[in-house]
């Protein structure tokens, strides 16, 4: 049924980059590129610079910087249409170039992800639609790595929460409803929470449309998608909403340590070279590393971070404690193996030597990059103040009365410590417990006002906004843990840390049993809640002791939805459902006995408003317990972190003059 | 049916076979004087318009019907339609490829025909084209190219959106004729153009004119081939050349000997050139043989892709090269296996026994003289030889043990789809070839413009594709010829397409508002099952409300903003809000885009809705981008004054913070006033503003502000610590080290000093930090390099181990001052 079968990863990989080189192409001769801000990263995952040169592009500009020049006749703009105010920004561009240009310039616009009905009334009030060419890149799942899918959607966590514009499940129905298109329908949506359910009727609705769209009722077996997928077993959406606590935790994989400290956007992250070194010559003078982490003038450096390097795929979802011995190891091996040159003795031997040698040297290279990456982040973890944070946070999670670490958050903002920190630590207790008092988060607000300025009042009616930080209600509601009392208004950790055994004590880094090692010792419930679908025996021997189980993957090969885990999952925020997707049974039928049952199921798991570099790790360490029989394809909106989450609603304007 | 001669009508040019085959007769009245019109055909078969020459001298008749009309005729010269045409000379006919007729009059106006009925969108080419005049087009299957009386050239290149583009500018000088290379065979994607100007051809695209240095001109006609690769030149002296069309090697050349130049040069698919003059073709095959056909009247020559129609008077034919296959079956004297396979057939129906014998002959070669027969049958127009060549396939198949029947049968379907569509009431004369590229579904979309429902229905059911469209266009056609009630129209309309799937009753509803039925196009309306296709209809029937329902319902924000827009435009404020109010998420996409863009929207909003801390946020974000230092505080208070009445405890907290707030501004510009500072104090925080006060040494000012804000002890003495050791002012520390106690303990002290790297300064504050257990102490003291006092520390505590490993750690007199320590512990065991 499947007409592509390659990885999804690569299929959407080698789509976009066709379908942006054909648009390109279809635009003669030079020209100029204008691009938004948060489309220029995405597409560096595709398609290299060097490749649009070949194909043309002669300058590429930046729609938000307003410099587009006349230096060439042809102008293209790649930009999203769903976001209004780009699309009144491209008008303006295109007005501007027109009035004082002495230049005839040829105008292209193309939409992504389509081209809109408001992107069509704006270019018509500003009446330039006549002298544009337009035309559409839909651009939806862009893969990170060969098991995330990604639609690059930075936006959409503020969008979903803070707004309320549920701007992005279009796009996200659109991109599942492509995988359904290759691979046939999802047997079984299961979701939790209430963007997750809307997203689920989006997706029946469109199903419906398509059906109505495409079948002509003559009963035409080869028309696509009109039957539950064979290879796949089903799509899981968590909504963050429901989960918003795990997110607000220090990440503690190096990965998400890295994402943490120097950020990692489109899988690069941009380092000071003072700490890896400037890009191609090795630099010896790795003592003058200055502590600084703004760097004044120092250059800085992307280092792409993704499944090519291969000492990176070693390390990243390791806990951070481990990444040292495991960069030891690394080092001692290559060391060997530089020393078997010696060892050579024939030329064949020596020739052997020479040929791995590049790769030897890739290999150094990496592990020098990583090196001095661990040891700037070794640097930060070592500091009192990120020891107090996570110690406050780690209390936070396991449990213990919030009100005992209020007097360090004070300590810490009277430090000035960054406030997209000292917010992480007030909204992790709110999430966790329900809410703070009134009173302490009266004294919170005025002295986070008087410490980082006034302007954030409006911070915190974004936070609320967004229930991340919130009086509590009534004292004792969210305290008391009651199963399943009330549902969907608030997660409630305290009876879920219980119930789904989120706290364990005695994890190990080194050799992990458990997802919870990436927090040391905390298991996101975001994951948790994928595990209630998919390692329902695992979590029942973990939660009530029961017998264990046998092994890992006599844990029944369908997963109906939620089963046996109902009520606990009440106690999370939203909505919980599992809808099954009903094709012809004969056909089904039919296709089972072709295809046989002993093929590797493809679960997808979508995070609608954003995953952590954590909970990727976490949903890794699944996928590889269940590796033979399931194959677990990570899908998100975007990736987040608590800061990206604090930057959402942090207020950027001040009282200064200059502004 | 009699059995015609199959090589009737063959004619050899070169190695080649071309065949003419009569497609329809009879097909014209008398009175249409087809020598006095301009004929345009549509590709593939496709209908005819018939335009008045206005150049040739006609009787001069009566009746306002001659005036100017455009008429669309099938192949078989049924009238389809007849357009009125009252905009002027026309200077371009041509058809695109989905059958519509485009017009190009003088002064630059295009219409467009689509659907064969006069149904037209127009547009105008500008450029200078209303200046200048058009003198001439050329078309291609999805766009043409205008010339104008200045020779500029302006193309189009589609015709949804229409965007006539100028090519470079063209030479000056008369052009004796030009011609066009369509954009999918160029490589430069964008139409070229062949311009023939003096003794020269001109090779123009978009970005410039390449001059291609001949001098055989004028060229009288320059043409194309229908793959780009050759063009036909006519040269100054009455000779037809072949050359590549980058004009780069020349393939024959032909001498007419006529003396008038042809009236037009066409191409027979892509290996020979057609000549044409009033009554008599020249076929040019290549190394320049040639076949003359005579005609006793005007003949027109529609080129198509593999050959070209013939339309006289009272014949349409079709000319073409025989297929390699056809040839190698019906050649005389063929002994080709495919041939012996179709006598075969003949011999066994005479049962004569040397069927067998024939068939175990070819036998090695059986499969390919099948494949053969079922592709010649597809190439044959009549029906006899198409069931004759069938038959011998299938005889052969029988005696093939194992053969993929599949080729067979659908070609039987085609070719039963084929004779339904040539026969003369519908009139389309296409070849099989023709047919595989202009695939079933366009031309089920041609029988609909031609309204021939019921063929339309059977043939996709018969070919197996979708027949929605189909139902659509009846409906819509129902909608606009019924004068039945609205119910009945509906009900009739729901009767028929019930249970059929895909179907747009958008389409349908479009249709009926368009013919001003609007209550009918919302009683269609219901049937539609996709939301969103409903929403832009309601809008334009000002339905706003359900619209935007609908625009909700269908999970696409795109069509909610536009709804939004749409209504914000229209709608007084009051109402607007009204409508969004009971619909969080066209209220959510209301507050997000007017967010930063629309603040007064906002504030009416939040007022309406009775926010007052959203809408004094409004006030706040504006104070905080306002740029006029003096309407900051304004703002604020205005803010403020928004919470004035409320008794709300997080509204009464918010007002606080407000005035707090602009007490700070006023504070911090009397500060700005008083000390003159490279930097200014205002816009800082309170925080920031203490540590900037104390770390400038104007300590008594911070304290003074700490008690005006209320600002905890706690908070003022880390901010204390911290500025004094930024600006290292140790006397300062250390007279407070005198003090007693310090409400943050004493360890940060040491640890900041010792930070900035005054260990003397830190030490102070070891023996102060009495809370701490003794062991860290000791590392304290270790810290600041005093060992000895880390020894003191654990000789209180009689600890011999810590010592002994102090002592490790210890130089110079140190050493021995430990060892005494540890002596004095040690005598006493």
């Amino acid at each position: 049924m499947a007409p592509h079968s390659g990885p999804d990863a690569n299929y959407f990989k080698d789509k976009a980059r066709r379908d942006l080189l054909n648009l390109l192409e279809g635009v003669r001769g030079k020209k100029n590129l204008v691009i938004s801000q948060d489309l220029a990263g995405p597409v560096g995952l595709f398609v290299k610079f060097s490749v649009l040169q070949e194909y043309g592009v002669d300058r590429v500009f930046l729609l938000e910087n307003a410099n587009v020049d006349s230096s060439q006749r042809n102008v293209v703009f790649l930009v999203h249409a769903e976001k209004i105010h780009h699309v009144r920004t491209v008008a303006d561009q295109i007005q501007r170039l027109q009035r004082n240009g002495n230049v005839e310039h040829e105008f292209s616009i193309f939409w992504v992800p389509r081209r809109t009905l408001v992107s069509n009334t704006v270019l018509e009030e500003a009446g330039i639609i006549g002298d544009v060419s337009i035309a559409e890149f839909p651009l939806y799942f862009m893969p990170l790595e060969e098991d995330v899918l990604s639609l690059e959607l930075g936006d959409s966590f503020s969008d979903l929460y803070l707004h309320k514009d549920p701007g992005c499940l279009f796009p996200s129905a659109k991109a599942f409803m492509d995988i359904q298109q290759r691979h046939g329908y999802f047997p079984r949506i299961v979701g939790k929470g209430d963007n997750a359910r809307r997203l689920a009727d989006l997706l029946l609705r469109m199903r419906k449309e398509l059906d109505a769209e495409e079948s002509s009722g003559l009963t035409d077996p080869s028309s696509r998608g009109l039957l539950p997928s064979a290879d796949t077993e089903s799509l899981i959406i968590i909504d963050r909403e429901v989960d918003f606590g795990t997110c607000l935790l220090t990440q503690l994989t190096y990965e998400g340590l890295v994402d943490e400290t120097v950020g990692i956007k489109h899988n690069q992250a941009d380092v000071d070279t003072t700490i890896v070194g400037p890009t191609s010559a090795p630099q010896a003078q790795e003592s003058s590393k200055a502590p600084q982490q703004t760097s004044k003038q120092g250059q800085r450096r992307k280092v792409q971070l993704d499944g090519s390097d291969q000492l990176f795929s070693q390390l990243r979802d390791a806990n951070f404690a481990i990444v040292g011995d495991i960069l030891n190891k690394v080092a001692r091996r290559l060391e060997s193996d530089y020393e078997s040159r010696h060892a050579a003795k024939t030329t064949l031997e020596l020739r052997d030597f020479v040929n791995k040698l590049p790769t030897y040297q890739l290999e150094h290279q990496s592990l020098r990059v990583h090196t001095n990456l661990a040891e700037e982040i070794m640097k930060h973890t070592r500091s009192d103040i990120f020891r107090a944070i996570l110690e406050i946070q780690q209390n936070n999670a396991a449990g213990t009365d919030p009100t005992y670490q209020h007097e360090a958050i004070e300590e810490l903002i009277a430090r000035d410590i960054p406030l997209k920190t000292v917010l992480r630590l007030l909204c992790l207790e709110s999430c966790m417990s329900g809410g703070l008092r009134p009173k302490d988060l009266e004294h919170f607000k005025r002295q986070i006002l008087q410490a980082y300025g006034h302007q954030h009042l409006l911070t915190f009616s974004a936070l609320e906004k967004m229930e991340l930080l919130q009086p509590r209600s009534s004292a004792t509601t969210m305290l008391i843990p009651t199963p399943g009392a009330q549902t969907g208004i608030k997660t409630n950790y305290s009876y879920l840390r219980k119930n789904l055994r989120l706290v364990i004590e005695e994890v190990s880094e080194k050799e992990p049993t458990d997802i919870s090692y990436v927090y040391s010792g905390f298991a996101p419930l975001s994951v948790r809640l994928v595990q209630c679908v998919l390692q329902k025996q695992y979590l029942f021997h973990l939660t009530k002791g029961g017998p264990a189980p046998a092994s890992v993957s006599t844990a029944g090969s369908i997963s109906p939805g939620w089963l046996g885990f109902e009520d606990v999952v009440k106690s999370a925020r939203g909505a919980t459902f599992s809808i099954v997707q009903k094709g012809d049974d004969k056909a089904v039928r039919a296709r089972q006995t072709l295809s046989g049952n002993n093929a590797t199921k493809t679960v997808y798991v979508f995070f609608l408003g954003g995953i952590t570099f954590t909970e990727i790790a976490a949903l890794r360490f699944i996928a590889s317990q269940e590796a033979p029989r399931r194959k677990i394809v990570i899908c998100t909106t975007s990736i987040i972190n608590g800061d990206r989450m604090m930057e959402a609603a942090i207020e950027k304007g001040s009282f200064t003059k200059t502004e | 049916m009699a059995a015609s001669n199959p090589l009737a009508n063959w004619e050899k040019v070169g190695d080649s076979f071309y065949r003419k085959i009569p497609v329809y007769d009879a097909i014209f009245d008398e009175d249409v004087e087809l020598e006095n019109y301009i004929v345009a055909g549509a590709p593939y078969g496709g209908a005819i318009a018939l335009l008045r020459d206005e150049s040739k001298l006609y009787r001069y008749q009566a009746s306002p019907s001659s005036r100017s009309n455009i008429d669309i005729y099938s192949c078989s010269g049924k009238c389809i339609s007849r357009i009125n045409w009252e905009r002027g000379a026309v200077r371009g006919l041509g058809w695109s490829d989905k059958e519509e007729l485009l017009v190009v009059s003088e002064d630059g106006t295009v219409c467009r025909y689509f659907g064969l009925h006069g149904d037209f969108t127009s547009f105008s080419l500008g450029n200078g084209a209303e200046e200048y005049g058009v003198r001439d087009c050329r078309f291609w299957s999805s766009g043409f190219v205008a010339l104008l009386s200045n020779n500029q050239l302006i193309a189009v290149s589609k015709y949804d959106e229409p965007r006539p583009k100028l090519l470079a500018p063209s030479p000056e000088g008369e052009v004796s004729s030009w011609s066009l290379i369509p954009p999918t065979y160029t490589l430069s994607r964008s139409v070229e153009v062949l311009l023939a100007v003096d003794k020269t051809v001109y090779l123009i695209d978009p970005s410039e004119a390449e001059d291609k240095v001949l001098q055989n001109g004028p060229f009288k006609h320059v043409s194309v081939s229908p793959t780009g690769r050759f063009v036909a030149l006519f040269t100054g002296e009455g000779r037809i050349w072949v050359v590549s069309s980058d004009f780069q090697s020349k393939f024959s050349e032909y001498d007419p000997k006529v003396r008038t130049p042809p009236r037009s040069v066409e191409w027979c698919g892509d290996d020979a050139v057609i000549l044409a003059w009033e009554d008599e073709i020249h076929l040019v095959g290549p190394n320049g043989v040639a076949t003359r056909y005579f005609y006793d009247g005007r003949v027109h020559v529609i080129p198509e892709l593999d050959g070209v129609r013939l339309l006289t008077n009272d014949t349409c034919e079709f000319l073409h090269k025989v297929a390699s296959g056809t040839e190698e079956i019906f050649r005389i004297g063929s002994t080709s296996p495919a041939s012996v396979l179709l006598d075969s057939v003949d011999l066994l129906e005479k049962k004569s026994p040397k069927a067998d014998e024939n068939i175990q002959h070819i036998r090695p070669s059986l499969p390919e003289a099948v494949d053969t027969c079922v592709k010649a049958a597809g190439h044959e127009f009549d029906i006899y030889w198409q069931k004759r060549l069938l038959k011998a396939a299938s005889f052969g198949k029988a005696v093939l043990d194992l053969y993929n029947s599949d080729d067979f049968v659908e070609m039987t379907e085609k070719l039963r789809v084929l004779k339904a569509i040539r026969d003369y009431q519908v009139g389309l004369p296409i070849s099989y070839e023709q047919f595989i590229r202009l695939t079933p579904e366009k031309l089920i979309e041609r029988l609909v413009n031609r309204h021939e429902y019921l063929l339309a229905i059977r043939i996709s059911e018969y070919l197996q594709i979708p027949a929605d469209k189909v139902y659509v266009h009846w409906a819509s056609q129902k909608v606009k010829v019924s004068n039945v009630d609205d119910e009945a129209v509906c009900k009739l309309i729901v009767q028929r397409l019930d249970g059929k799937p895909g179907i747009s009753f958008e389409l349908i509803a479009q249709a009926a508002f368009d013919e001003g039925r609007s209550r009918l196009a919302t009683q269609l309306l219901n049937h539609e099952p996709r939301a969103g296709k409903q929403v832009p209809l309601l809008l334009s029937m000002e339905e706003d409300e359900i619209a935007l329902d609908k625009a909700i319902e269908s999970g696409d924000d795109d069509l909610v903003y536009y709804v939004l827009l749409h209504l914000k435009r229209k709608l007084p404020l009051a109402s607007f809000f009204r409508m969004i109010n009971t619909r969080p998420m066209a209220s959510a996409l209301v507050e997000t885009s007017a967010q930063g863009h629309d603040t007064e929207l906002l504030k009416d909003l939040f007022y309406q809705d009775d926010r007052p801390i959203d809408g004094s946020n409004v006030l706040l974000s504006e104070a905080l981008s306002e740029t006029d230092l003096q309407r900051k505080p304004e703002k604020l208070h205005l803010a403020s004054r928004l919470l004035s009445d409320s008794k709300d405890p997080t509204v009464v907290l918010q007002q606080k913070m407000l005035s707090e707030a602009s007490h700070l501004l006023k504070v911090q510009e009397s500060l700005d006033k008083d000390i003159a500072d490279r930097t200014e104090f205002l816009g800082l925080s309170l925080n920031e503003t203490v540590y900037r006060l104390v770390k400038t040494g104007y300590g008594k000012r911070a304290l003074k502000i700490q008690s005006e804000f209320k600002m905890p002890e706690k908070t003022f003495w880390w901010l204390r610590l911290r500025a004094l050791v930024a600006k290292r002012d140790w006397g300062e520390l250390e007279e407070i080290s005198k003090n007693k106690k310090s409400p943050v303990g004493w360890e940060p002290f040491y640890n900041e000093i010792l930070g900035a790297g005054n260990t003397k300064l830190a030490s102070v504050f070891v023996p102060k930090c009495t809370n701490l257990p003794v062991d860290t102490r000791i590392e304290m003291w270790v810290k600041c390099g005093m060992i000895v006092k880390a020894g003191e520390e654990a000789l209180k505590t009689k600890d011999v181990n810590t010592l002994e490993l102090l002592r490790a750690r210890a130089s110079g007199p140190a050493v021995a001052q430990i060892e005494r320590m540890i002596n004095q512990l040690r005598p006493r065991r």
